[in-house]
């Protein structure tokens, strides 16, 4: 039964790529690492801004020397395309109606300016599926307001919920929302897909990515609504976990030890070597060692610092004063796994170099090394998921601008040499 | 015979209108099979007798703790139907299995290894029904060394990286408190799980296995600290106020307002080329503090404000600004000269934000058995296709048993009842 080969999910599907800058290209790198043929079209002049943002190769700027947009666009074409030539809405006219998906995430009515918004597109393609993808929505008052996943991620909750409890809401640190909602999108994509594969339908599917970012609170929204309760930030705890922590270990690594169940906590108190603090009555249960929770955090904070060593350290200490009598010591992973064989759950915050190196991640394959003419051999994230018969397949890096032109507008398109010369002269690519 | 329970609505145009999901999921899966419900499947949680464990995640309705009033299941479990099975009976898995064999998708979250003792692997389920999908979700993934490993969402956080870039150089790395691993994990897994539908619908009708990891779903929640890394050796870490460019802090980009915080990227656009307007805004309301002048306008714009010194006071000079001004009118107007700020809101001001009710984006949610309804958030697209719905409350313990055991598996009610005498439902 596993003896034929399947065909990949997307094999044949054709996609035009408008979308810029985060979420967009996310949604189609989906679509291409599973086999769709997806086309960035990007003007030439001025091109996904995200080509402009580093890191850069040997830190300097270029259009082909980011690795941000690099790690976005695996596996696809790209095109450059100046709709603002006379001829240009056209000629994206002609690519849609060899196209099965347009995806594009600009400001509501910049399609509609070009006069490539659904409604025209669909006359070319009347199967065709469209998903626009603007920041706030495509209607309401902020439908035209600016910005990316960094303030995104203010507006839809994650500052306010993330952050000290007697600090600001200082947010995650990153675009956030520009890392959750593509799923989300990504997802609908496919099921409108699977929708027109039953039906021969087409539809546009009109996505908001700050409605979809307000999918991903948890229980932040109904606690409002059906109990009045405001939930905030709660640094690193837990409202229904004692300890819920993030401790500091000698070599400046930091370990993350969370106990939810009365088994969690019985194997970290045999873990710890059951000190005093830990039997005394008002540790006793969850709801006690909530409130405990300052004293249980100073306990285990101060055990973390004093049990664990560096790398380089020796692993058995002598204890001063007891003959022959020695201490030993963890590294932060030898932590983590002696935790783990307690029955608690607890890991080490990784960082991205530990995240390369990461023996599980490596046994996954999660990151690709894929080649690229200017960036050389370059990291890409791959799916969390593995299919066990149509996996992805990450098949090459990022198009360098305007990389395709030729087979796009002559293969695809079908335009003679000479047509294609003239609109390359003319301008239509840039 | 109790009438027909009042929930899921029914949702016949969804893109995935007369799929079956079943729901064996924890915290990875819930969300990702409600998510599949709104989209139109026919999701049956499968609980055993005493409820889900999540039932008894809080926070609780009115602080009263019970299987019915956890917020935590109304909120993940909203829009599925409910059957108990005892899988630690052997009647009771031979009633999942026969379940499985009417499904389309199965969502599970065993630690590796443990769903065989169930009958809910792939290889026992596909082998009864080879067109199965089985989505499994787990901590780490179904192989490698860390396969095992225990983990909770603060555990995925870490060990996926992403709360490395989260927090400051002071207090460290720094969780969010609404709990994102288990959100990745989950809409995720839903990208996993309609891949696989479309790659059935294309290959013959054959299912397969679809292996998640939590770890690996945080991991892409990295923004670009992998490239960072890979392309210039620098650790992406908690940048605090600040944003990180590429791994180095740039200009603060949360202020306080008088009533509030907002946040504004590159000191609320002061620094980049587009500062003019702002500038222009600051000097208008006589609070530019000397940065209207040409020297600093072009040094601004230039972004060549190089002396630390220098950019202390340009951030000063915005968070003195910001300070005496409401946040909304403070965004407002920084919008209209093109800067794109936004303001930090808490969930209540989520729920009672201008922009989302002029979208009609919240739905109401009928809770008969309280009595009340409550909002709930709405579509994350719109479509004339294939809308997205919401279709009622979650599911009380089994209240969907003589429905799906009578009409899917044709179990008579007498059988019905030596199941419950049995105690497998």
């Amino acid at each position: 039964m596993t003896a034929l080969p399947l065909k990949k999910p997307f094999a044949g599907l054709r996609v035009a790529d408008l979308a810029w800058v985060g979420v967009g290209p996310s949604v189609s790198k989906y679509l291409a690492d599973h086999g769709a043929e997806v086309i960035r079209v990007e003007s030439g002049t001025y091109p996904d801004p995200l080509r402009r943002v580093g890191p850069f190769l040997n830190d300097t700027p270029g259009p082909e020397n980011s690795g941000y947009y690099a790690n976005f666009n695996s596996s696809k074409l790209g095109i450059t395309l100046n709709l603002k030539h006379p001829r240009g809405p056209e000629l994206l006219k002609r690519l849609v109606a060899r196209c099965d998906v347009v995806t594009e995430s600009f400001t509501p009515g910049t399609m509609a300016r070009f006069g490539v918004d659904y409604e025209s597109l669909r006359q070319v393609r009347p199967d065709l599926v469209m998903i626009s993808m603007p920041l706030f929505a495509s209607s309401g008052p902020w439908s035209r307001y600016m910005g990316y996943g960094h303030v995104l991620q203010a507006a839809t909750g994650y500052n306010h919920l993330t952050g000290w409890p007697d600090g600001p809401p200082i947010g995650t640190g990153i675009a956030y929302t520009d890392f959750f909602v593509p799923h989300i999108a990504a997802a609908v994509l496919v099921a409108a897909l699977d929708y027109r594969r039953r039906t021969g339908r087409g539809q546009l599917i009109d996505f908001s990515q700050m409605e979809a970012a307000l999918q991903g609170l948890g229980t932040a929204i109904i606690d409002w609504t059906a109990n009045a309760h405001e939930q905030s930030r709660l640094g690193n705890r837990d409202p229904e976990a004692a300890p819920h922590g993030c401790y500091r270990c000698k070599d400046g690594r930091w370990i993350v030890i969370a106990c939810f169940t009365e088994e969690q906590w019985a194997g970290l108190k045999a873990a710890l070597g059951r000190p005093d603090w830990c039997d005394l009555e008002r540790m006793r249960r969850k709801w006690q060692r909530l409130n405990e929770q300052k004293e249980i955090d100073r306990h285990l904070a101060a055990w973390v610092e004093d049990m664990t060593r560096r790398e380089a350290d020796a692993a058995e200490e002598p204890v001063e004063g007891a003959e022959g009598v020695t201490i030993r010591r963890f590294t932060t992973y030898e932590l983590m796994h002696w935790m783990q064989q307690h029955g608690v759950p607890c890991g080490v915050v990784q960082s991205a170099e530990e995240m390369h190196n990461d023996p599980q991640l490596v046994h996954r394959g999660h990151y690709w090394r894929l080649r690229h003419p200017v960036l050389g051999e370059h990291t890409y994230d791959g799916p969390a998921f593995r299919l066990s018969r149509t996996p992805a397949e990450l098949t090459k890096a990022a198009p360098m601008l305007g990389e395709d032109n030729e087979y796009v507008y002559r293969q695809v398109l079908g335009l003679a040499e000479e047509e294609f010369i003239d609109l390359l002269v003319d301008g239509a690519f840039e | 015979m109790d009438p027909a329970p009042p929930v899921p609505s029914p949702h016949p145009d969804g893109p995935l209108a007369g799929y079956r999901v079943l729901d064996f999921a924890d915290e990875k899966g819930q969300f990702c099979a409600r998510f599949l419900a709104e989209l139109g499947a026919d999701v049956i949680k499968v609980e055993p007798r005493e409820g889900d464990p999540t039932r008894r995640n809080g926070p609780f309705f009115r602080g009263e703790e019970g299987p019915e009033t956890s917020l935590y299941w109304w909120a993940m479990n909203a829009g599925k139907r409910s059957v108990t099975c005892e899988l630690r009976l052997e009647p009771g898995r031979a009633l999942a299995a026969r379940l499985a064999e009417n499904a389309d998708i199965v969502i599970e979250t065993n630690v590796p290894g443990q769903a065989a003792k169930y009958g809910l692997d792939y290889d026992t389920l596909s082998a009864r029904n080879p067109a199965l999908i089985v989505v499994s979700i787990t901590n780490f993934g179904q192989t490698g060394p860390y396969r095992h490993l225990l983990a909770t969402d603060i555990v995925g956080s870490a060990m996926g990286g992403q709360m490395h870039l989260n927090g400051d150089d002071e207090r460290g790395p720094l969780r969010t408190t609404a709990p994102q691993a288990y959100a990745q994990a989950n809409v995720q897994a839903a990208v996993g799980a309609t891949v696989a539908l479309y790659a059935r619908g294309v290959n013959g009708g054959i299912g397969q296995h679809v292996d998640v990891s939590m770890q690996e779903a945080m991991a892409n929640a990295m923004d670009n600290a992998q490239q960072t890394w890979d392309l210039r050796h620098v650790n992406v870490r908690g940048p605090g106020m600040r944003r990180m460019i590429a791994g180095d802090p740039g200009p603060q980009y949360l202020f306080e307002a008088r009533d509030g915080w907002i946040t504004a990227l590159q000191a609320g656009g002061l620094f980049g080329p587009n500062a003019g307007p702002i500038i222009d805004w600051l000097s208008e309301a006589g609070e530019a503090r000397g940065l209207d002048s040409p020297e600093w306008r072009e040094k601004l714009t230039a972004m060549s404000v190089a002396a630390t010194g220098d950019l202390d006071y340009v951030e000063e000079t915005m968070a003195l600004f910001c300070k005496s001004r409401m946040k909304e009118e403070l965004v407002a107007e920084a919008q209209r000269r093109g800067a794109g700020w936004a303001p930090v809101f808490s969930p209540r001001e989520i729920v009672e934000s201008k922009h989302l009710a002029d979208r009609d984006f919240w739905v109401r949610v009928h809770h008969e058995d309280i009595g009340e309804s409550f909002i709930y958030p709405g579509p994350p697209f719109r479509s004339n296709a294939t809308p997205w719905k919401q279709r009622g409350r979650a599911p009380r313990v089994g209240e969907h048993n003589e429905q799906v055991y009578g009409e899917l598996l044709g179990i008579d009610s007498a059988e019905l009842r030596r199941l419950r005498t049995r105690m497998v439902i």
